[in-house]
């Protein structure tokens, strides 16, 4: 259980604060509701190049991360489909420091053509790094567009061609920030060891004088219910097949989020998950597989993925993986197994709340799905679950006609 | 108006709130060691053997044996096995690397006790089952036939052979057939040459439940848990110094891998909490020469970074990074002007400050909570060092001048004594 309070300043920031006296350390958290689903079809990786030049410099500021350090901090950030989400951490003394740096950068941001064609550049070897020179690196930019044709959950967050970045100019990032960047589309989370009071009071007095912006509605196409079967193939310099199974599923926020999570910890999660016991150990058919849900706040997937051995044939691979996941529709799953998924889902919590930093992005993410309380919810929804939903949300999301299947195939010797 | 153009008043870190563990010691000699602290209640059990691929006679030994403990023991199938870790919730870590192997396990403290037993006949009661260790050994050479296509793990692994040499250990790059080569037999032996008290420590961390230190020895003390056989682990003739170059074509790559450095020595060396702070500057955080010059203002790289190794009996220097293939050149050029500079260009004022603020912070930061603690607690255990040694480490920090660090550069981080490898083009 993780207390906390909350308040919210006349701009519209939500402010969320947690108290933990056993660590000598802060961690701050600044969620903005952006991602890479909220982006222009024709502007893509937008979100993700903001990430980058929010470290650039702000309107009093110009070197973030040298006066971050100067305090003994640290600090990172990551893009997703939905946000983008800033973190640090620092000697719990040295507090205001952070709220000194997250406010500018609020406020404004220094933006400059040099700085832009620097991160353009760092982006697009991150983009190489990550994506085109690894071992099945495109295989999300190709399973994206499968799964999604309507919601812009079909790009990912590097944007559906790098040349969306390569073209950004200075107005549009500018237009980005005036649209996504202020108090009211902002949630801030503190943890560790620090007084509320105090958290609050420095809340207002830096963030407090910044103007709240628009608030932006976000009206995003819906994905239409798939009709039928989707399946490519796409040949690559790999020394193994890997299957990827997307099936559409629900939102984060939906009743049947913790039943579908918790077929795929029936799948894949532990050595004893039917999976990993069966085609791994027992008949020996993958050498790796996974299964496990997306998590995104607006209908997602959940996947299952494995890398058959040499001289199975593809084809019947995939047929192994549907007997599993059809198994899930039609026989109720036994007392013990679900259990079992529960207890780890317990631990997993149990283990996160040890850990400030956690804390308190975990409190940022739950508010922005309408109250931070949901998260000390999570163990009890995950507890109530039972083998009627799993059979239920089985049969509606293990169907042909909401499958979208990739071979990522190992190319033909010529 | 809140002045925004000043940075609020800070507080430097001076002050390390080490957690000093409780000592005992088992009936069979097994020492082990009780970290107290944290806010939920679980722990964390680690047992750490001196048993790396150091000291092993045949390549993966000591990583197949660590990770073929949990497929079956003398009371339990792989089957019952993982069912049981899953059931309770035990969260195991089986981590062989090239001195120790540390086997641990996270677990709650309502499933304790059944986790514990568990936990103890994996350690003690393996029975590493023939077609488990073939099956494990086939997937890993899946595995290890995918990081061949990795530019980064290419790098790495002609690096470290390049520093220490083929024949060593800590050099030694696998090869396919490696993975056809280990008989059941070398991981019984491996296991019962080096899985034994006198080997070994364990640390417990973590909120403590009632009795933990009773329920430890019932699971660990047992007297009949011996040493089988005695002697030294094998000897290594280790390469040392001069410069060598390999570039290693792959012509698919989009990236080209960097892996620059050479060997060194280990944390027990009088310099390396200066050659620590060194590094620092050059490539160890975010704000490095490294980082603001490769990536921040060329733009060349995603990341770049450098770092020191230290090993039992050795320790090194590297740097590492991937760029576009396109500036890989004028990225080696760019890497080496800053290790020149590093000799000859001071840190102001500034740059010296942001520094040690930072490292200072960062140290506390890995002393944050009992897990983390138990993580540098360990790290004194298996050099057999004491907390003076972090004591040692603020006293630089406090005390280092910008003329220490380009002497220690000149020493130690002569750009014309690297070993270099880029993998790609």
């Amino acid at each position: 259980m993780v207390r906390f309070r909350k308040h919210t300043l006349s701009n519209g920031l939500r402010v969320l604060v947690h108290s933990d006296q056993t660590t000598p350390m802060a961690a701050v958290n600044v969620l903005y509701d952006v991602g890479a689903r909220d982006e222009d079809p024709e502007r893509t990786g937008f979100a993700h190049l903001f990430e980058h030049l929010m470290f650039e410099g702000s309107l009093h500021i110009p070197r973030f991360d040298y006066y971050l350090q100067h305090a003994g901090g640290e600090n990172n950030a990551f893009t997703t489909n939905d946000i983008t989400n800033y973190y640090l951490t620092l000697p719990a003394q040295n507090l205001e420091t952070a709220f000194w740096l997250e406010s500018d950068r609020m406020v404004g941001l220094a933006f400059s053509e040099a700085k832009l064609n620097t991160q353009k550049n760092v982006v697009t070897e991150e983009y190489r790094q990550s994506y085109l020179n690894q071992p099945y690196g495109d295989a999300w930019l190709l399973l994206r567009p499968l799964a999604y044709e309507v919601h812009p959950y079909r790009w990912s967050t590097i944007g559906k061609n790098i040349g969306h970045i390569q073209n950004a100019s200075l107005q549009e990032v500018q237009d980005f920030f005036t649209t996504f960047y202020h108090p009211a589309n902002a949630i801030l989370a503190v943890a560790g060891n620090v007084d509320p009071e105090n958290v609050f009071a420095l809340a207002e007095k830096w963030f407090g004088d910044i103007t709240a912006g628009n608030r932006y509605v976000r009206q995003l196409p819906a994905e239409p219910p798939q009709q039928q079967e989707k399946r490519l193939a796409a040949e690559r310099d790999v020394p193994q097949h890997q299957i990827y199974m997307a099936f559409h599923a629900c939102g984060r926020t939906h009743p049947d989020f913790h039943a579908t999570d918790l077929l795929s910890d029936i799948l894949s999660n532990g050595e004893s998950a039917r999976l990993p016991a069966k085609l791994v150990h027992d008949q020996k058919v993958f050498s790796e597989i996974n299964a496990y849900v997306t998590g995104n706040l607006d209908p997602g997937l959940l996947v299952i993925t494995g890398k058959p051995h040499h001289g199975v044939h593809i084809d019947d691979a995939e047929d192994m993986l549907w007997k599993e996941a059809h198994d899930l529709a039609v026989n109720a799953t036994d007392k013990r197994e679900l259990q079992k998924v529960k207890n780890r889902v317990e631990a997993t919590h149990t283990f996160s709340e040890s850990n400030v930093l956690a804390k308190a992005m975990n409190l940022a993410y739950y508010e922005l799905q309408g109250d931070a309380s949901l998260y000390n919810q999570q163990m009890e929804a995950y507890a109530r679950v039972t083998d009627e939903d799993l059979l239920r949300v089985a049969a509606s999301t293990f169907r042909k006609e909401n499958a979208s299947v990739l071979h990522y195939q190992t190319q033909r010797q010529p | 108006m809140t002045n925004r153009k000043h940075p609020p008043p800070k507080q430097l870190v001076t002050q390390i709130p080490y957690i000093k563990p409780r000592a005992a010691e088992l009936d069979n000699g097994l020492p082990v060691y009780f970290i107290e602290g944290g806010t939920e209640e679980f722990v964390k059990v680690e047992m750490v053997f001196f048993a790396g691929s150091y000291h092993q006679t045949r390549p993966l030994v000591s990583y197949t044996t660590t990770n073929l403990l949990r497929n079956g023991t003398k009371n339990n199938s792989r089957e019952e096995v993982n069912e049981q870790l899953d059931y309770y919730s035990a969260h195991l870590q089986l981590e062989a690397q090239k001195d120790i192997v540390s086997v641990s396990v996270y677990v709650l403290n309502k499933h304790l006790e059944p986790a514990l037993k568990l936990f103890s006949d994996i350690i003690r009661l393996p029975v590493f089952p023939e077609e488990e260790m073939r099956s494990f050994l086939k997937n890993q050479q899946q595995i290890h036939l995918i990081n061949q296509k990795k530019v980064q793990h290419v790098a790495r692994t002609y690096f470290n052979e390049l520093v220490y040499g083929e024949q060593h250990p800590y050099g030694y790059r696998l090869k396919p057939d490696d993975f056809d080569r280990v008989v059941q037999v070398d991981l019984q032996q491996f296991h019962r040459r080096w899985f034994y008290p006198g080997n070994a420590f364990c640390i417990v961390s973590g909120r403590m439940p009632y009795m933990i230190e009773k329920r430890i020895g019932k699971y660990f003390g047992d007297r009949n848990w011996q040493e089988a056989e005695t002697g030294e682990p094998p000897r290594y003739p280790m390469l040392t110094s001069g410069s060598r170059k390999v570039h290693l074509e792959m012509p698919e790559a989009l990236q080209s891998a960097i892996r620059i450095g050479k060997q060194l020595f280990n944390r027990t060396h009088p310099a390396f909490h200066r050659l620590k702070v060194t590094n620092a500057l050059l490539g160890g955080y975010f704000g490095s020469r490294l980082m603001q010059n490769v990536r921040q203002d060329k733009g060349y790289t995603y990341g770049i970074g450098s770092n020191i190794v230290s090993l039992l009996r050795n320790g090194y220097f590297f740097i590492a990074t991937q760029v576009g293939s396109d500036v890989s050149k004028a990225a080696l050029d760019e890497i080496y002007n800053d290790l020149k500079e590093l000799r000859h260009k001071p840190a102001g004022k500034d740059e010296l400050e942001s520094l040690k603020n930072y490292l200072a912070g960062s140290f506390l930061r890995s002393f944050d909570g009992p897990f983390a603690q138990s993580e540098r607690f360990k790290e004194l255990l298996v050099f057999g060092l004491d907390f003076g040694h972090y004591d040692e480490y603020m006293n630089t920090l406090k005390n280092i001048t910008a003329e220490d660090i380009m002497e220690c550069a000149g020493l130690y981080l002569n750009e014309e004594e690297m070993m270099e490898v880029v993998a790609g083009k």
